[in-house]
C-alpha cells in the first residue's frame, strides 16, 4: 500500500499506541518485580515512581547483587535456584519446538503436494487431538510415562509438548506449502530430481517464514504449558509454569517473586522469537514460477 | 533450469505419502489415540474411593451428564465465553496485523514486542490480572473506580454480571497477540502481484481487504479460528486462578468442572465423561465451521 | 545428589560458613565431596554470597545446630537405608519451606537418605496425591495431608503410633506422642480409630486487631461474638472507608469461605451437621450465625468476596482493616516491615466466645465445634512406598520437638504442634515485635488450639463438600443472587444431603 507521509506518521503513531497498551500489563508486571512488598499494594497505584530494589530477583535466583542477604525461609518451593530451573524450560520448549517442526514439516509437505484418499478426514484428524481437554490426557498420559519410565524426565515432558503442538503445526506449515506453487516441484520432478531434494533444496528455504512462525507459536506453547509439566514430573524437573505456581503459599502470594521469575522467564523466550522472527520476511515466494 | 543442479540421491522419488507421514502417525496414535480410548473406558467406570479401585457403571456417568445443571451451566458459560473472545481475538487481531505489518523503521520492534503478552504462563497471566483488578488494590479496578465507571460496591470479579468480562479481558490481552503473529506470517507469504494490480487499478483499501487479502487468507484465518477456537473450549487456567468458577458459577467452566471432578474428588470417571463431552461438542462445532466455510485440506 | 540439591546444599553450607559457624577446614571438605574446589567456589576472591549480616531472623537462623545426640542416632540407624531416595509433595507453608531450604541438608547429611521435597499449592498438591492413591503407585513415600482430606486418604497411609510400637528399632528416643497438643491429635490426625499422620503444622484462626486503632477509639477486645461486631462498627463508623471494621477471605467457590463460614456457624451454636447425619447449617442457630456474617460484611471491604486468604492477610497487612479473625500464621508477614504497613501495630487475642457452642455428640461426622477454626495438617507415611523406613524417619525427624523449633524460629507464624516447642528458650527469644520471625503470638494460638479450636467434620465427601458444594452456593448468596440466608442455607442442605447420601 502507497501511504502519503501523513498517512504514515499517523500509521505509526496509532501502532505505537495500540502496542504499548498491550506492553503496559509486562510494564506493570516488571514494575512489582522491583518493588518493595508494601508498596505492590500501594492505593493510589504507584506506576513510575517508588522505591526499587533486588530483593525479589535476589531470592528466586539464589544470588546477592550486593545487597544484604541473611538466612531466610522463602517463599517458592524452596528451591530458590532457579537460573538451572529456566534451563529445563529452554531445554524443553526448544527440543520439543525441533521435534514438532521437524515431524509437522515432513508430514505437511506430504499433505500440500500429495493426494490420498481421505485426505480431508486425515487432516481434521490430526486436528482433533488438540480437542481433548488437557486433564483428560494428563491421567492416562502419567499411568503409560510411569510405564515407560519417561514420568520426571525430559524425553517425556518433551514428547508430550511435541505432540500437543503437532496439530498446530501440521496445518500451519501445510497452509504455509501450499502458498508456494506446485509448478516449482513439478518442473523439478520433470528434470529428474527426487522428492525430498525438492522439499530440501527448493521448498524449504521458501517456506522459511512460515516454518520461522510455525516454531515460534509451538515454543511459546511448550513454554507456557502447565498441566502435563506439573503432572507428568516431580522433582528432577521444572518449567517455569509450574516453579511460578509455587509462590502460591498458604500465608499470601509471593507477588515481587513471582513477577521477578516471570519477568527473567520472558528474556530467553523473547530472544528466540527476535531470533527466528529474523525469517518472517515478506514476499519469499515473489515471482519464484514466473522466472 | 535451477533444477539441473539438483539430481542427487533417488531417495524418497516415489509419490507415496506414508514415508513423509509415518513419524506423526506413531506419535499420534500413541499419544493421542490411547488417552481417548482410556476416557472412553473410564467414562463407563467410577473410581471407588473406599476400595480404591475402578469399578464399572454402565451408562450411569452419561445419564448423570444430562441431568446434571451444572454441567449445563458450565456448557453455556463455555460456549459464551468462546464465542466472545473468538470474536474479539479475530477482528482485533487481524486490525492489529493490518497496522503493524509494514517495513517502515520501528514496526519489526513493535511486532516483537506484540509477541511479548505470549510467552507469560497463562496461569500467570491469571494472576496478573487478578491483582490488576482486585477491587481494593488493582489498577484496573482503581482507573476505572477513578472514572467513575465502576462502583466500588462491585468487585469485578466478585459480581455475578461482570466477572466473565474480567476474564476475557485477560484472555484477549494474551491471545490477540496470537491471531496478530499468524496473520502477520499469513500477510507475508502472500504473493504481491494480486495487490500491485489491484493498485494499478485504483482499488481502495477496504477493496483491496475484502477482495485480496480475506479470500486469499481464508486458509491462515480458518486453521487461527479452529486453534484459538479449540484452546477456548478448553480455557482453565484463567478461571482457575481468577474465580474459581465463581461468583457461584457464575464463570465455571467445563475444563474447570472436569478437573475438579477428577483431581479434587476422585471422581474419574465422571471427569472423564464431561472431558469426552467436551470432546464431542468441539469435534461437532469445528466440523460445522469447515462445512461451511468450505476448508480442504 | 541431584544438581539442584547439591546447590541447595552448597548454599547451606556456604552460608554457615559465611556466618562462621562452620571452619574453613569443614567447609572446604564438604565442598570437596561436592566436586568444588576452593577456586571454583570464589574463596579465593569475594564470597558468592554477601558476607554481611541479613535483616532477617538471622541471630536465630545462625544458630541452627540441630540436637547432636538426635543427629547421632539418625546417623547410626539410617545406616541401612542410605542411598534411599524419599519423596514429598507438600502445600508452600512455612515449615515446608523452611525444611526444604534450610534444614533437609542436616538430615540428609546425618542419614544419607536423599530427601526431594515438591513444593506446590494446596489444590495441586492434592491433586498428586490422587494420583498417587489411585495408582497405587506409590511416587511418594511420604502425604501432607490437610486436615480436609483425612479421611478420603485414611486409607493409604500407615499409622504412626503402630509404625512406631512395630519397629523399635527405628522408633526415635524421646519421641514422644504425648507431646503434641492433645485437641491437634483429636482434630488433626484422627479419622474414626486410626491416626493418619503425624500433627505437622497448625494454622488456626486467632482474633488479631490493630492495637493503635483501638487505643485512638478507646475499643476493648471483644470477648464476645456481639462485642467483634460492635467493634467492627464503630471502626468503620470512625475510620472507614481508610480502614474497614474487618476484613475476610470470601471467595466464591473457595476453601477459604467455607472456613470464615464455621467459625461464625460454630460461634452461634451451629454445626455443619446434626448427628442424624443431615445438613444442619439451615436451622435456627445456622440462620443466626447468617445473620451476624452479613452484617459484620458491611464493615468489609467490598473486595472481600473476590479474596481468598491472600487477599484478606494482604487488607491487613496494607492497614486498610482493624481487626480480623483469621489463621494465626498471617502474624508474622505483618510484623514484617518490608512487606507490611501495620508493623509492630498488631495484638493477638483468643477468639471471641461463641453465643453457644454443641458438643461433638450434637453434631455428625466427628466435627469439632469452636470458633478457632484449624486448617492444620499431618506427615504421613505412604502405604505404597518402597522407602516406608528411611520415609518414617524423615517423618520423625520432620516433626520432632529440636526439628520444630528451628522450623519456628525460622519460618515465623507457622504453629508448633507439640507442647514443648511453645515452651522453648529460641522459641520465645523471637517473641519481639516489629521483626518478620515474630512469636510473639504464639501463647495466643496455643491458648486458642487449647481451648477454642474448631474442626471441620471428617467424612470421605468432604472434599467436594467444602471446597464446592458449600463455597459455591455462599459465593451465589453474597452475589445477591439468593433472596434471603434460608434460601440459600436450605439449597445447600438439599445438595449436601444428596452428596453424602451418595
Amino acid at each position: 500500500m502507497v501511504l502519503t507521509p501523513a498517512q504514515r506518521i499517523l500509521r505509526a503513531l496509532v501502532a505505537w499506541a495500540v502496542v504499548m497498551l498491550f506492553a503496559f500489563p509486562i510494564y506493570y508486571w516488571i514494575t512489582v518485580s522491583i518493588k518493595l512488598g508494601r508498596d505492590i499494594f500501594a492505593i493510589p497505584p504507584k506506576i513510575f515512581s517508588f522505591e526499587t530494589s533486588a530483593k525479589s530477583y535476589e531470592e528466586v535466583f539464589g544470588i546477592s547483587l550486593g545487597f544484604e542477604k541473611g538466612i531466610a525461609v522463602l517463599p517458592g518451593g524452596g528451591d530458590f535456584y532457579m537460573a538451572p530451573r529456566l534451563m529445563d524450560s529452554i531445554i524443553i520448549a526448544v527440543f520439543s519446538t525441533a521435534v514438532a517442526v521437524l515431524v509437522a514439516t515432513l508430514a505437511a509437505y506430504a499433505l500440500s503436494r500429495m493426494r490420498f484418499r481421505g485426505q480431508h478426514h486425515f487432516v481434521f484428524w490430526i486436528l482433533s487431538t488438540r480437542m481433548m481437554p488437557p486433564v483428560a490426557v494428563a491421567i492416562p498420559m502419567f499411568f503409560i510415562y510411569k510405564d515407560f519410565g519417561l514420568l520426571d524426565t525430559y524425553t517425556g515432558i518433551v514428547l508430550v509438548h511435541a505432540l500437543m503442538n503437532m496439530p498446530l503445526a501440521v496445518l500451519l506449515l501445510k497452509s504455509f506449502f501450499d502458498d508456494i506453487p506446485k509448478e516449482i516441484d513439478e518442473a523439478a520432478l520433470i528434470d529428474g530430481a527426487s522428492r525430498f531434494l525438492i522439499f530440501r533444496k527448493l521448498v524449504l528455504p521458501m517456506a522459511l517464514g512460515g516454518i520461522a512462525a510455525t516454531a515460534v507459536l509451538c515454543f511459546i506453547f511448550s513454554w507456557t504449558e502447565f498441566l502435563f509439566a506439573l503432572t507428568l514430573t516431580q522433582t528432577s524437573l521444572k518449567t517455569v509454569p509450574v516453579v511460578s505456581s509455587t509462590f502460591v503459599t498458604s500465608t499470601g502470594t509471593a507477588w515481587g517473586n513471582m513477577a521477578a521469575l516471570g519477568t527473567a522467564a520472558m528474556l530467553p523466550a523473547f530472544v528466540f522469537i527476535l531470533l527466528v522472527q529474523k525469517n518472517l520476511v515478506r514476499g519469499l515466494t515473489l515471482g519464484s514460477v514466473k522466472q | 533450469m535451477v533444477t539441473r543442479a539438483l539430481k542427487g540421491p533417488r531417495f524418497m522419488v516415489s509419490d507415496h505419502p506414508l514415508p513423509w507421514l509415518l513419524p506423526l502417525i506413531v506419535i499420534l496414535v500413541v499419544f493421542a489415540l490411547y488417552p481417548f480410548f482410556y476416557n472412553i473406558f473410564l467414562s463407563f467406570h467410577e473410581f471407588a474411593p473406599r476400595k480404591r479401585a475402578l469399578v464399572p457403571v454402565g451408562f450411569e456417568n452419561w445419564q448423570k451428564l444430562f441431568a446434571d445443571p451444572r454441567m449445563w451451566s458450565a456448557f453455556y458459560v463455555t460456549l459464551f465465553y468462546t464465542g466472545v473472545c473468538l470474536t474479539i481475538q479475530l477482528v482485533l487481531g487481524m486490525a492489529i496485523a493490518l497496522l503493524i505489518d509494514s517495513d517502515d523503521r520501528g514496526f519489526g520492534f513493535l511486532r516483537g514486542v506484540m509477541t511479548l503478552t505470549l510467552v507469560i504462563p497463562p496461569a500467570v497471566t491469571g494472576m496478573m490480572f487478578l491483582l490488576m483488578q482486585d477491587s481494593q488494590f488493582g489498577l484496573i479496578s482503581w482507573t476505572l473506580q477513578s472514572l467513575g465507571v465502576l462502583s466500588p460496591a462491585t468487585p469485578i470479579l466478585a459480581t455475578s454480571s461482570l466477572a466473565i468480562w474480567g476474564v476475557i479481558l485477560a484472555d484477549v490481552w494474551q491471545w490477540t497477540p496470537f491471531m496478530v503473529l499468524i496473520f502477520i506470517a499469513g500477510l507475508r507469504s502472500l504473493p504481491r502481484d494480486p495487490f500491485e494490480s489491484a493498485m494499478i487499478d485504483g482499488a481502495s483499501a477496504w477493496q483491496i481487504f475484502r477482495r485480496i487479502t480475506l479470500p486469499m487468507m481464508s486458509k491462515v484465518i480458518a486453521i487461527a479460528v479452529l486453534i484459538r477456537g479449540i484452546d477456548l473450549f478448553r480455557m482453565f487456567d484463567y478461571v482457575f486462578v481468577m474465580t474459581s468458577g465463581g461468583p457461584g458459577t457464575a464463570t465455571y467452566t467445563l475444563s474447570l468442572y472436569a478437573w475438579q471432578q477428577t483431581f479434587s474428588f476422585i471422581k474419574w470417571g465422571y471427569g472423564a465423561t464431561l472431558s469426552l463431552f467436551a470432546l464431542f461438542v468441539i469435534l461437532i462445532a469445528a466440523n460445522l465451521f469447515v462445512k461451511i466455510f468450505k476448508v480442504r485440506w | 545428589m541431584r544438581e539442584s540439591d547439591r546447590k541447595l546444599f552448597l548454599a547451606s553450607v556456604t552460608d554457615r560458613y559465611v556466618r562462621g559457624e562452620l571452619s574453613r577446614r569443614n567447609f572446604l571438605q564438604a565442598a570437596g565431596k561436592l566436586g568444588l574446589g576452593a577456586g571454583a567456589l570464589g574463596l579465593t576472591a569475594t564470597l558468592p554470597f554477601g558476607a554481611r549480616q541479613g535483616f532477617f531472623n538471622s541471630a536465630a537462623a545462625a544458630e541452627i545446630s540441630p540436637d547432636a545426640d538426635m543427629m547421632a542416632w539418625l546417623k547410626d540407624v539410617a545406616k541401612p537405608f542410605a542411598g534411599q531416595t524419599i519423596r514429598l509433595a507438600t502445600e508452600s507453608t512455612p515449615p515446608s519451606n523452611a525444611i526444604n531450604q534450610h534444614l533437609k541438608p542436616f538430615f540428609e547429611e546425618a542419614t544419607g537418605i536423599n530427601v526431594e521435597i515438591e513444593v506446590l499449592p494446596l489444590e495441586q498438591v492434592l491433586q498428586k496425591l490422587t494420583l498417587d492413591v489411585a495408582s497405587g503407585l506409590g511416587t511418594y513415600d511420604l502425604y501432607y495431608l490437610d486436615q480436609s482430606w483425612m479421611a478420603s486418604f485414611s486409607g493409604d497411609v500407615i499409622d504412626p503410633r503402630e509404625k512406631y510400637a512395630a519397629s523399635s528399632a527405628l522408633a526415635m528416643p524421646n519421641y514422644n506422642f504425648d507431646d503434641f497438643l492433645k485437641p491437634l491429635v483429636d482434630g488433626i490426625s484422627m479419622y474414626e480409630d486410626t491416626m493418619v499422620g503425624v500433627p505437622y503444622d497448625i494454622p488456626i484462626f486467632i482474633y488479631m486487631y490493630r492495637k493503635d486503632v483501638y487505643d485512638e477509639l478507646g475499643l476493648k477486645v471483644a470477648t464476645t461474638m456481639d462485642e467483634f461486631l460492635a467493634n467492627a462498627q464503630a471502626i468503620q463508623k470512625a475510620k472507614g472507608p481508610d480502614i474497614y471494621g474487618t476484613t475476610g477471605q470470601m471467595k466464591s467457590g473457595h476453601y477459604s469461605l467455607e472456613c470464615d463460614w464455621t467459625a461464625w456457624l460454630w460461634g452461634h451454636g451451629g454445626s455443619v451437621f446434626g448427628p442424624d447425619s443431615k445438613f444442619s447449617g439451615n436451622d435456627d442457630a445456622g440462620l443466626a450465625a447468617m445473620e451476624y456474617w452479613v452484617k459484620l460484611k458491611e464493615n468489609m471491604p467490598p473486595g472481600v468476596t473476590s479474596w481468598t486468604w491472600d487477599g484478606q492477610g494482604q487488607s491487613v497487612g496494607q492497614g486498610i482493616a482493624g481487626q480480623v479473625l483469621s489463621w494465626g500464621e498471617f502474624f508474622p508477614s505483618w510484623d514484617n516491615p518490608e512487606s507490611s504497613r501495620v508493623s509492630g501495630l498488631m495484638e493477638a487475642a483468643v477468639p471471641p466466645a461463641p453465643k453457644a457452642l454443641r458438643t461433638v455428640g450434637e453434631t455428625g461426622f466427628g466435627e469439632i465445634p469452636g470458633v478457632g477454626h484449624q486448617g492444620g495438617s499431618s506427615l504421613a507415611v505412604s502405604k505404597y512406598s518402597k522407602s516406608q523406613d528411611a520415609a518414617w524417619l524423615f517423618a520423625q525427624w520432620a516433626t520432632s520437638a529440636d526439628t520444630q523449633v528451628f522450623i519456628t524460629t525460622l519460618g515465623g507464624g507457622t504453629g508448633p504442634t507439640r507442647t514443648s516447642v511453645y515452651d522453648d528458650a529460641r522459641v520465645k527469644a523471637n517473641a519481639k515485635p516489629g521483626i518478620p520471625g515474630t512469636t510473639r503470638h504464639l501463647n495466643v494460638v496455643r491458648d486458642t488450639i487449647d481451648n477454642h479450636m474448631g474442626s471441620e467434620p471428617d467424612l470421605p465427601e468432604w472434599a467436594e463438600l467444602s471446597n464446592d458444594t458449600i463455597p459455591v452456593e455462599l459465593g451465589r448468596f453474597f452475589a445477591g443472587e439468593y433472596d434471603n440466608p434460608k434460601a440459600a442455607m436450605d439449597s445447600i442442605a438439599d445438595k449436601v444431603n444428596k452428596i453424602v447420601a451418595g
